[in-house]
């Protein structure tokens, strides 16, 4: 009987083989590999949130031992927003409260979002960037003039022209027109590490089908050498 | 009436929850920026933000709960008719609710195989799939390179593709490439850093904006269509 640990192997084996079958182009056998793996993939995040989220949430708070009305209030408000968010989904009949539970989650969004703009982004890279900047080191001086130059090219204020179209002044469209060099630069270097990235999975996943293809399927019996 | 008066609730509730929650999160990592301003209110703010950051991340887990439940149903809705894809729609189904049923087998003790099966079903299923879906893209981002010179055969294209190219030939280990290396290095210090932080600073400012439409009370995203 074949151990867990080689059906496992098999399935490993068989869902490689299927996807990688998409060369060929759609067919039956990727689509219920990539079925699998959004089923599994869907089961995973369920229990990953129910284990580590809303357990140690629920019993810190509606079951905990001696707990205050404010903590059973805390520990029910984010379950009837998810109950409010779900009903509005099914009837506009409690749309207004629905609205309310949104805008909640819209409001501490936008604050962390903000928070993560401000304080993750904005301030660090400014800094970063400013102060990398060193005498005699031309590459010191590109860096935040390549900066400036993209943030130029998205920008897209216009002057409007005698004949009533808008034009950008010159400096401005020399400045973004570098802007556009320095993007398509930046995304073709991560487009070819993204190539990169996906041969090396490539590769491994082909030799795994190989390994695995010399040990799961029976090698056929060397045959005699002829008068040996 | 009754609509329009949940709607300037809403946008009350997001304008209050995302203040607070902001002057929170900012008195947490600028401390004396705004300490002056805010000390009388400074302990209440923070108790609030705190408040409202926890009931935010526990009503996300919540509709991620909901929207895995909703999507396994739509699915076992879908396999019991005879439609188009109804086995699609039961692998989905069969595969979520296997890793689930077997999560608490586990936990209660219930299998006495000895084998960790969430484990393996994330190792030889999820991660399987998932690197081969990520091989896979290797073919895709090949052909599209291809087709950006094929159809767009202008200077940025070409300039594009110069990239990845030199990005892909660096990373040969062939002697007569080494040349690429010191070039390709540069690229990414220089102009690829310049375009990734002008994209990143320029990521900040939009959300700056948003945030700050939100902030004012001009976003729509809480009122439906109905209102406008």
């Amino acid at each position: 009987m074949a151990s867990v640990e080689q059906i496992g192997l098999w399935a490993s084996f068989l869902l490689t083989l299927m996807v990688f079958s998409y060369l060929l182009g759609d067919n039956l056998l990727y689509r219920l590999a990539v079925f699998v793996f959004a089923g599994v993939a869907a089961g995973y995040s369920a229990i990953v949130i129910w284990d580590g989220v809303l357990i140690p949430w629920i019993q810190d708070t509606l079951l905990a031992p001696n707990a205050t009305p404010d903590q059973l209030t805390l520990g029910a408000t984010p379950l009837l927003i998810g109950l409010l968010l779900l009903a509005r989904s099914w009837s506009t009949r409690g749309d207004g409260l629905s609205r309310l539970a949104l805008a909640l989650l819209i409001g501490v969004g936008t604050a962390v979002a903000l928070d993560g703009a401000i304080n993750g982004t904005l301030i660090p890279l400014l800094f970063d960037t400013g102060e990398g900047v060193v005498a005699g080191n031309p590459d010191s001086i590109l860096l935040p003039a390549g900066v400036i130059c993209t943030l130029v090219y998205f920008q897209y204020q216009t002057r409007r022209a005698p004949q009533g179209q808008g034009r950008r002044r010159r400096h401005i469209q020399l400045l973004a027109v570098l802007g556009q060099g320095v993007i398509v630069i930046t995304l073709g270097a991560i487009y070819g590490a993204a190539i990169l990235t996906s041969l090396t999975l490539f590769s491994e996943r082909l030799g795994f089908v190989v390994q695995q293809a010399q040990i799961l399927l029976p090698t056929p019996a060397p045959v005699p050498a002829p008068g040996g | 009436m009754m609509r329009s008066f949940f709607t300037m609730l809403a946008v009350l509730l997001a304008l209050t929850t995302a203040l607070v929650t902001l002057a929170g999160l900012l008195l947490e990592r600028q401390p004396l920026l705004l300490a002056g301003a805010l000390a009388p209110w400074e302990p209440a703010i923070r108790e609030w933000s705190a408040t409202l950051l926890q009931v935010f991340s526990i009503s996300v887990a919540v509709s991620i709960i909901i929207g895995i439940l909703n999507l396994l149903l739509v699915h076992l809705r879908r396999s019991g008719r005879r439609q188009t894809g109804c086995g699609y729609s039961l692998v989905l189904f069969l595969s979520a609710t296997i890793v689930i049923g077997l999560t608490y087998l586990e936990r209660e003790n219930l299998l006495t195989t000895g084998v960790a099966w969430r484990v393996l079903l994330l190792e030889q299923v999820q991660v399987t799939v998932e690197s081969s879906l990520a091989g896979l893209l290797l073919f895709g981002l090949v052909y599209g390179a291809w087709r950006v010179m094929a159809l767009r055969a202008n200077g940025w294209g070409s300039l594009f593709v110069l990239t990845v190219l030199l990005v892909l030939g660096a990373a040969l280990p062939l002697p007569e490439l080494a040349l690429l290396a010191p070039l390709r290095d540069w690229l990414l210090a220089v102009p690829v850093n310049a375009g990734a932080r002008g994209i990143l600073l320029g990521i900040a400012l939009a959300t700056i904006v948003v945030g700050a439409r939100v902030l004012i009370g001009q976003d729509r995203s809480l009122r439906s269509g109905r209102d406008e």
